[in-house]
């Protein structure tokens, strides 16, 4: 007796027929193909006009770009920042993010109240973080100054993004702010999916809450922490509209960092080449630093 | 069942596109050509009111065409037009400042103009444009945008701010200013923090160029050398205006706090809450301020005057051109009509109305002798003045990113990162080794 085989039918082996496989691809190739057209050509774009392959004025295959990024100081500078911002960053996320996960994963009244709180900032886009951080570090009628200045704090109203210590905190101070819940959500998700037993046994082993912190808590977390870890160093070092909105990379360059002089370079300059190059060096850098998430995410798969 | 499914996703997709075709609006029913066009101050709104209008009179002059507008902000205009144009899309017309256009021409996203101009009359058609209105858009000969408006910067100030400081005499030279600044500078209630200051300078990126650097040129120095070849910024006249900036800012403290954020609009607004009574503008800064603040009386209070010098008997460049012209995208698929707009936009007409409007000076010669309003007014006239007094600034592709070198310089000496001397040395080196590139 000949069988025959519809949509979802599958093997007993669990494989399905080929035929069957075919539909699958066909069902995802719209999705496909969208990636490649959103992130595939754009990535390959980027990849040969760094090369003076494309989208330039006289092209020409070249590594002139790749060789002036070894002695441009304004690059290594902004390269500087990017390791400083994003180090800064990612571990107050993960300080931050930790802290007020444990908290929304107590019994607290009103939970869904606090969480829906913790959560907001992440809902608002980078570029309107910046503005609304710029405009409360605003020398004259910011209300960072304002608050300074009535409590007597300060005689003078300060320069909080005219100074490059200053104004680059002040970026910090934000991005931190607004970047934490992302770390925050998958460290609740994981804090979520401990199981109840593990804590009980070493209750009733007479842990103290320290204790049940460092050896329950910690290691189930081991790779939830690396997945954020990993997110949100990519995240952070891809950044652009917070630190644009909010300075510009300045005073000077003190704020700079790659993405804004990629995309000065790219945008304001037309130095495609130069400005793809930076890009594809950021990409290649972060494509390593994913590695330990891809080799999780690939392990749990199998 | 694959067969039949697909038939069923044929047939929807073939529904949709017919609908979408319906409700679009587009088909034989139809013949009306649309051209887009897109402008930085479609986005403000006397400038875009203005723009509106000019567009219905067009429309209604040529019934076949409509023109829809598109908004952009200055900040992102040159992106938004690079990746639409590299796209080969973007809009049929659109407008631009000096500052980009030869980067525009070399990177041929500006279509060339020479073959309208010729069938208008070529040299002809253009003698009536101001002959260094042309300089700007045009490259070997070739023609590829039409000038619309011309004006130099000059110093905008409030008349009352200054009787009230005691300044009977409008400074001419820059130590008659700093000491005018200084005077204006003060608490306006009794024993109350300092909030009235004497002026601002620009130093965030919007606007940076045509007001700082007419300090640049007030003292006798420039950016770069007559050729546009070498930096020009080791001049001892340089040193001193880049000291003068630095000075007024930490030393006399007549610039209100936070200047590095300070923008075109920063500047503006500061003016029309009389927190400052000095900004270097032009012609369109009275309708912009006093449109901030209506109690302000803009229009009565505000004068203008010619920009400080270091020395009175100096004849030299002392302020900067600004000019606006229209141009053409290589992509439009209807350039009779993309011509026709910028033929009208930039006729003696509307150019007129920009005037009345906007208080801005034509590139036609023949409209600014001619047309009354202009010929009576004070400001045209000291605008118009300055206009002989001004030059571009350098008009070379590399341009944008000497500005920023230097801007960014300027900002680390206002935030005592280096010395004024040293932030000039490393500007100066800096946009040397950007014209020593290839």
């Amino acid at each position: 007796m000949t069988k025959t085989h519809d949509i979802g039918d599958v093997s007993n082996d669990g494989t399905g027929t080929m035929r069957d496989n075919y539909k699958g691809y066909l069902f995802i190739l719209p999705a496909l193909l969208m990636l490649v057209v959103i992130l595939g050509f754009p990535a390959l774009a980027a990849f040969l006009q760094s090369f003076n392959l494309m989208w330039v004025a006289k092209p020409g295959f070249s590594l002139g770009a790749y060789r002036a990024l070894v002695d441009d100081a304004e690059f290594l500078h902004s390269l500087f920042n990017t390791v400083v911002f994003v180090v800064v960053v990612v571990s107050s996320h993960l300080v931050v993010g930790l802290s007020i996960a444990l908290l929304l994963n107590m019994d607290i009244k009103f939970k869904w109240m606090w969480r829906v709180v913790a959560i907001l900032p992440w809902t608002m886009p980078d570029v309107i973080g910046g503005l609304v951080w710029r405009f409360m570090f605003d020398t004259l009628p910011g209300i960072v100054n304002s608050v300074l200045l009535r409590t007597h704090l300060t005689t003078e109203p300060v320069d909080w993004l005219g100074q490059p210590g200053l104004a680059f905190f002040a970026v910090i101070l934000a991005e931190s702010w607004r970047g934490y819940p992302y770390v925050m959500l998958i460290l609740l998700a994981g804090l979520q999916s401990i199981p109840r037993q593990q804590y009980e046994a070493a209750e009733l082993d007479g842990c103290s809450a320290l204790q049940k912190f460092m050896y329950v808590t910690m290691p189930n977390l081991k790779h939830m922490f690396i997945i954020s870890l990993v997110l949100d160093t990519v995240w952070e070092s891809r950044l652009f509209g917070m630190v644009y909105s909010m300075t510009g990379g300045g005073p000077g360059y003190s704020s700079q960092i790659l993405t804004l002089l990629s995309y000065k370079q790219y945008f304001q300059f037309f130095n495609v080449s130069y400005g793809a190059a930076m890009a594809v060096v950021l990409a290649t850098v972060l494509f390593f630093i994913s590695l330990p998430y891809l080799r999780l995410s690939m392990r749990q798969q199998i | 069942m694959f067969t039949s499914l697909a038939k069923r996703l044929t047939l929807g997709v073939g529904a949709a596109m017919v609908a979408g075709t319906i409700a679009c609006g587009s088909g034989p029913a139809t013949a009306q050509t649309v051209i887009t066009y897109a402008d930085w101050q479609l986005a403000q709104d006397i400038w875009g009111r203005s723009l509106r209008e000019a567009f219905a009179e067009f429309e209604k002059q040529n019934p076949g065409i409509k023109i829809n507008v598109e908004p952009v902000a200055l900040a992102q205009r040159d992106i938004k037009f690079a990746t639409a144009i590299r796209a080969g899309a973007g809009p049929d017309v659109f407008a631009l400042d000096a500052n980009p256009v030869k980067q525009y021409i070399a990177e041929g996203w500006v279509k060339d103009l020479t073959p309208f101009v010729d069938k208008e009359g070529g040299k002809k058609f253009l003698s009536d444009f101001y002959p260094r209105s042309l300089e700007p858009v045009t490259e070997n000969g070739k023609v590829y945008g039409i000038p619309k408006n011309i004006v130099a910067m000059v110093m905008v100030y409030n008349e009352v701010m200054f009787k009230e400081a005691g300044i009977t005499k409008v400074p001419e030279t820059w130590d008659e200013f700093r000491v005018a600044m200084k005077k204006l500078t003060k608490a306006t209630t009794a024993g109350g923090p300092i909030d009235q200051w004497g002026w601002t300078i620009v130093a965030a990126q919007a606007g940076f160029d045509l007001r700082s650097s007419v300090i640049l040129r007030g003292f006798g120095a420039d950016f770069l050398t007559p050729d546009w070849k070498k930096s020009a910024l080791d001049t001892p006249q340089a040193k001193e205006a880049f000291k003068f900036i630095v000075d007024t800012i930490h030393e006399d403290k007549t610039m209100p706090p936070g200047v590095a954020q300070v923008d075109a609009n920063a500047a503006r607004r500061l003016l029309a809450n009389k927190k400052t009574a000095v900004k270097i503008g032009t012609t369109w800064s009275l309708p912009e301020v006093s449109g901030m603040n209506p109690a302000l009386d803009g229009w009565n209070v505000l004068k203008m005057a010619h920009i400080p010098q270091k020395k009175l008997d100096d004849k030299s460049v002392r302020s900067t051109l600004y000019q606006k012209s229209l141009f053409m995208n290589p992509n439009t698929k209807n350039p009779e009509a993309a011509w026709k707009l910028i033929k009208f936009m930039s006729d003696p007409p509307q150019m007129a109305k920009w005037f009345d409007d906007n208080l801005m000076l034509s590139a036609r010669q023949s409209v600014n002798v001619s047309h009354k309003p202009i010929t009576s007014s004070p400001y045209a006239l000291t605008v118009a003045q300055e206009i002989n007094r001004s030059a571009f600034l350098p008009l070379i592709p590399k341009w944008p990113e000497i500005l920023e070198t230097f801007r960014r310089n300027l900002q680390d000496a206002i935030a005592k990162s280096k010395t004024p001397d040293e932030a000039l040395t490393n500007a100066h080196n800096q946009i040397n080794a950007i014209l020593a590139r290839p």
